[in-house]
């Protein structure tokens, strides 16, 4: 559903995209993860053809971004990072004028209106103006406004930035409906663990290159044999503390008091002789796993030394 | 017809500019403003002297030079942040992702800021309309005035929208598509004045300054060379050009309007061909 090849974006002598090759199927939910200025918006803006590659070619729903831009625009929703809206309509008014926009007839747009309205939770907003709306409120306005052509893919850009635990919630609840609703989803966040959840598939990019892309699990784990683990123990911290630092698999140890998070390097046989060796020792231990929410730590281990 | 009504932004803009206090403070603002003036004139004027309707061209002229001096402040500050505010609000890049056209969004903007401006025009009908009681004007010159002011409104409009297109600030756009719309007024009327006299100075006596083509035009494209002569007010004795001014000045202001309007939507494109293949953006 949407495919780069060799996608490279140079402003001046800066590359801020270099051979980016990306193939994301249909109803997949695709998370892209890197720090700021990393390349993401720029992929982002050139899939949803407000910017020209330098080099290389990008697809979105079969249709060439630099040739068919029409076409694409007609295919994909796309919400920017920040965006703006507009203060004295009301929120019906503006998706109303978004549907025209995209050629939707009036007699269609009442119905589609309240369902899409219905979707992100705003029933009862119709008629407020989108200046006296919440931010999470606008998110997800905006996400309704980036669905009111139907398209098949969705580019979200940093949709839960700036949103309170709750909207972020909320947001990641409309965007599993999404998901179950088969569109093909581009998302990128700074709210990593919300991606680990979301996302079928993740890919890092790091000073315009995408150093790893895959499964949620295939990525942490298989790039550099790094998973990020957690421990939770009753008492003893001191104890478990020294077993782990002692540990030659054990980096970035991270204790929240009973809770340890950290990198381990070994492979399964290794946390299992690990595991044994902190319940020999008499630790109380409660959890002992994979952390499957941080992925945070995935892409520091990821990303560590490539700016070097 | 059907078209406008349909036409998704300027049924927003439409929306929008009615629904803001500000219009309407602009509408009441312009109303006071030549009120005022037209009573004050005609009060000094009963004072000094007694006037005769039928008879005074004078207050026309003043209304007109006030009210052309009206358009050239009002156009190009509302069309000259019609871009660059949707840029500043951060809505241009959703816009440009619809499908809507980059021509079509410029021309919507041209058609919803000059369609306010045809307001003020309407709304301060009345007050021409005490005008007619003291005559001194034909028809037809009132018509050729209203197609004056028309074309005016349409070139400050559409240099407001291609500086709001050019310029990314609002404030810096605003500024310049003044400062453009002051050289047009005065600083042609400076050029054509010191042209003239400068090739008075230097030619043979019997070559008049205006007997060239390029001064002709020049002094054409003055508009208040041109709102004089509709006016009837003769500008000098020795001004002479080749057609028509108002006609020629309409000619030339609808061509420039379309070519800065084609010029905007060509820079709002967000991916721009150039002559030599791809432009990047």
């Amino acid at each position: 559903m949407i495919r780069t090849e060799h996608l490279t974006k140079q402003y001046g002598k800066l590359e801020a995209l270099t051979d980016l090759n990306l193939e994301i199927e249909q109803g997949k939910v695709f998370g892209f993860i890197g720090p700021n200025g990393a390349g993401k918006s720029t992929t982002m803006l050139i899939l949803a053809t407000l910017l020209a590659p330098t080099s290389g070619k990008a697809y979105v729903a079969g249709y060439d971004v630099e040739k068919e831009p029409k076409a694409v625009r007609q295919s994909l929703g796309y919400m920017p990072d920040f965006f703006g809206v507009y203060d004295n309509l009301k929120a019906t008014e503006y998706l109303d004028f978004y549907a025209s926009a995209y050629n939707i007839p009036a007699a269609k747009r009442k119905s589609l209106i309240a369902d899409l309205l219905e979707l992100v939770n705003l029933s009862n907003k119709a008629d407020a103006y989108v200046d006296s709306l919440s931010r999470g409120m606008k998110q997800r306005l905006g996400l309704a406004r980036c669905l009111v052509h139907s398209p098949d893919v969705l580019i979200l850009d940093e949709p839960a930035s700036g949103l309170d635990p709750r909207a972020r919630i909320e947001m990641r609840e409309i965007l599993k409906q999404l998901r179950s609703m088969g569109k093909t989803i581009l998302i990128s966040s700074h709210i990593l663990p919300e991606l680990a959840e979301l996302c079928d598939q993740i890919g890092v990019i790091e000073k315009g290159r995408l150093i790893a892309c895959g499964d949620v699990d295939e990525v942490s784990v298989g790039t550099r044999g790094i998973s990020v683990m957690q421990l939770k123990v009753l008492s003893r911290q001191e104890q478990a503390e020294a077993i782990l630092s002692q540990s030659p698999y054990v980096r970035r140890l991270d204790n929240k008091s009973s809770h340890f998070r950290f990198h381990f390097t070994g492979t399964e046989e290794d946390k299992a002789e690990l595991l044994s060796r902190l319940i020999a020792e008499g630790i109380p231990v409660v959890h002992f796993g994979d952390s499957n929410e941080n992925l945070e730590d995935v892409f520091l281990a990821i990303t560590e030394g490539v700016g070097n | 017809m059907g078209a406008f009504f349909t036409n998704p932004l300027i049924v927003k803009e439409m929306r929008e500019r009615f629904r803001s206090k500000k219009s309407i403070w602009i509408l009441a603002l312009y109303l006071l403003v030549m009120g005022a003036l037209l009573f004050g004139y005609l009060y000094l004027e009963q004072m000094n002297s007694l006037s005769v309707p039928g008879e005074e061209r004078e207050v026309f002229v003043v209304m007109a030079v006030v009210q052309y001096a009206m358009f050239c402040f009002v156009a190009p500050a509302l069309s000259a942040g019609t871009i660059s505010g949707e840029r500043e609000r951060q809505t241009l890049n959703i816009l440009l992702t619809t499908q809507l056209s980059p021509f079509k969004i410029v021309t919507s903007k041209l058609v919803t800021s000059l369609a306010y401006i045809f307001l003020l025009v309407v709304a301060s009908v009345p007050l021409y309309s005490l005008l007619f009681l003291y005559g001194g004007i034909s028809p037809s010159q009132l018509l050729t005035m209203v197609v004056f002011f028309a074309v005016n409104i349409l070139f400050f409009g559409s240099l407001g929208l291609f500086c709001s297109t050019w310029i990314r600030r609002t404030g810096v756009s605003t500024i310049i598509a003044y400062g453009l719309a002051f050289f047009f007024v005065v600083g042609t009327g400076i050029i054509v004045l010191f042209l003239a006299q400068l090739i008075e100075e230097i030619s043979p006596p019997g070559v008049h300054p205006f007997d060239y083509l390029g001064m002709q035009i020049l002094c054409s494209l003055n508009p208040v060379f041109v709102m004089f002569s509709i006016l009837g007010v003769d500008p000098g004795d020795d001004l002479r050009l080749f057609m028509d001014p108002w006609l020629f000045f309409v000619i030339a202001c609808c061509f420039l309007s379309a070519v800065l309007v084609i010029w905007s939507g060509y820079l709002l494109k967000p991916v721009r061909r150039s002559w030599l293949g791809w432009k990047k953006r």
